[in-house]
């Protein structure tokens, strides 16, 4: 098992599209979290006089003591988008390139290939969250250096938490790629499924349901989606642009979004598993 | 080009899955049937027994069932009934793959990697050390363009980093499905030759094909296959068949009453001006002393020789092979 997760660890960090896909999730989510803010902070349009108070916590809130807040934002919403990709890519590229063959007729088993495959994946999505989590402590001590301000770190407690948050968000979302992809054993339709539940389906259909009662609201809160909102949610909300979708008190707490979480990342990978494990490779 | 066995020895290298040649049999299956949903009965059924050294070609045109049965000996597909074992294991375990190396139709890479890397990525699902790779690259004469990325290797190049691919373990069992398609004449002659160097030895090479003269080349024993049934099996001099004899003699008309009247009118027949026995080759001596004795001259007396085409078309109907 040991072998699969080295070869595919290989395969994985020599393919320049994972880097590319990472780079530019961690260039947009700084350049949209942090220096589009400060811009709209600093240089408020004409009209916006009067929201004075509200440009001044969009700009405090872009300084070193909120970074665990925006980096989760950024997590959950921009890096979820990536992290799906990513996930799509490792797994949907095997299939079409037919070089899942390849790998089948060679030792390991097919089990041992995707424990291979999603443990190279864990990494990958841990990378990612370090990658914004670095990122946007180093534009938010430019921010606040520009701004002549201290610069106050959150706690080490704090920013373990953010990130081992941020990790299971971006984890679960890779993964659920990865499951899509071995599904419908191809990209295409899986970046199109995948972005389309996380980006409209969940929420379209709950926020159609929850009118008709709160057992709506209980079944929502069972979701993976809004248990990433949820979790994100739980270490308050952080000032800026993607941030304030997701404003409010969450229904539940973290350790019920960390749980759900986990039973969603659970099931989805049983469910890849058994596919790989039973299917016919044609 | 491709290099020969006198200058690359492949056993030589060291590996760390080779394992001992074990069993006399290595690819054993009975009554294996495979039936895609959708009703398609690809293999329908099929016994074979290839054993140890052996250059096993499997025959048939295309659409036979060829790719399929391979597919279910590497563990690729589950076969709806039957059973098979292949290189002492159960198709797709462990057990199995580690004596098998594969290259089931078109070989598959990874287009961002170097070959190097390709091979590299393979030997690290198996524990092999990059050695391996070093010697398989040059057993395949690819050492030369193992820097480039696969996804710039023309067909040629892929086919044999598919073979190298299948070497990498050293296996006991070579599994080959069409390895010369898409190859210009030169290649396929070069890859031919190539496949030959790698069936020395007691390597047991089995290949499918659907081109004659590559299969009466290679193959020391060969199978026919048409419609996912095992039509006929056995060397190819067995598969020509040996049961008919030319005679050509004179005067015409009294030998043919003396071959009718010895022989039976049913095992005679005239082609092209002679004529052609049905009957055991050990008898050859007789039909010439009969004839000889009737106060006949024998002109020519010879085993008629099939080709392996007229056998094929006459097994696989007007289904063909090319």
């Amino acid at each position: 098992m040991l072998a699969a997760v080295r070869a595919e660890w290989f395969k994985l960090v020599r393919r320049r599209a994972m880097w590319v896909t990472i780079g530019m999730m961690v260039v947009l989510a700084v350049g949209i979290e942090y220096f589009l803010v400060y811009i709209v902070a600093t240089h408020p349009p004409a009209g916006a006089a009067r929201a004075g108070a509200e440009l001044t916590s969009l700009q405090t809130g872009l300084y070193p003591d909120s970074v665990v807040k925006k980096s989760l934002a950024s997590a959950s919403a921009l890096g979820g988008i990536f992290a799906l990709i990513v996930g799509v890519l490792a797994q949907g590229s095997e299939y079409s390139w037919a070089t899942v063959k390849t790998t089948l007729v060679q030792l390991p088993g097919r089990i041992s290939i995707v424990v291979g495959q999603l443990a190279s994946l864990a990494v990958l999505a841990l990378i990612m969250v370090l990658g914004l989590f670095i990122a946007d402590a180093v534009a938010s001590y430019i921010i606040a250096t520009i701004d002549a301000k201290s610069v106050t770190w959150p706690s080490g407690i704090d920013l373990m938490k953010g990130v081992g948050a941020a990790w299971l968000i971006l984890y679960f979302l890779a993964v659920l790629g990865f499951g899509l992809a071995t599904m419908f054993r191809q990209s295409g339709m899986a970046i199109g499924i995948g972005l389309a539940y996380v980006l409209v389906i969940e929420n379209l259909v709950f926020g159609l349901l929850v009118n008709l009662g709160d057992t709506f609201k209980q079944i929502q809160e069972w979701f993976p989606i809004a248990n990433a909102g949820y979790l994100q949610a739980s270490f308050g909300r952080a000032s800026g642009a993607v941030a304030a979708a997701a404003a409010g008190q969450p229904p539940v707490d973290a350790t019920h979004a960390v749980t759900v979480l986990a039973l969603w990342l659970v099931g989805v990978v049983a469910v890849s598993a058994a596919l790989v494990r039973t299917r016919d490779v044609t | 080009m491709i290099a020969t066995p006198e200058t690359k020895d492949l056993n030589g290298s060291h590996s760390v899955v080779s394992m001992p040649r074990r069993s006399a049999t290595l690819v054993e299956t009975r009554e294996l049937s495979k039936q895609y949903s959708g009703g398609v009965l690809a293999v329908d059924g099929l016994s074979l027994t290839i054993r140890a050294g052996e250059v096993f070609g499997l025959l048939g045109p295309n659409g036979a069932g060829k790719t399929t049965f391979l597919r279910m000996l590497t563990g690729l597909i589950k076969p709806t009934s039957g059973n098979a074992t292949v290189a002492d294991g159960s198709p797709g375990s462990s057990q199995s793959l580690s004596r098998v190396g594969a290259m089931i139709e078109a070989p598959a890479f990874w287009p961002y990697l170097s070959g190097r890397d390709n091979l590299r990525l393979l030997a690290r699902y198996c524990g092999l050390p990059d050695t391996r790779v070093t010697a398989v690259l040059d057993e395949v004469a690819m050492t030369e363009h193992a820097h480039r990325a696969a996804g710039t290797y023309s067909t040629g190049m892929k086919q044999r980093l598919g073979v190298a691919a299948a070497l990498l373990k050293d296996p006991a069992l070579l599994i080959l499905d069409e390895p010369t398609n898409g190859l210009d004449p030169q290649g396929m002659v070069e890859f031919r030759n190539l496949i030959k160097n790698l069936g020395t030895g007691d390597r047991t090479v089995l290949l499918s094909s659907h081109l004659l003269n590559e299969v009466e080349q290679i193959c020391t024993r060969i199978g026919v296959i048409r419609r996912g049934k095992l039509v006929t099996e056995g060397t190819i001099d067995e598969i020509r068949g040996g049961t008919e004899l030319v005679v050509r003699a004179q005067p015409a008309d009294q030998a043919r009453l003396v071959l009718e009247k010895t022989y039976g009118a049913d095992h005679v027949t005239v082609r092209d001006g002679a004529f052609s026995l049905r009957v055991d080759m050990s008898q050859t001596a007789s039909i010439a002393k009969s004839l000889v004795m009737s106060g006949i001259d024998v002109t020519e007396l010879r085993p008629a020789e099939r080709s392996l085409e007229d056998v094929f078309i006459e097994l696989t109907g007007t289904e063909g092979g090319s």
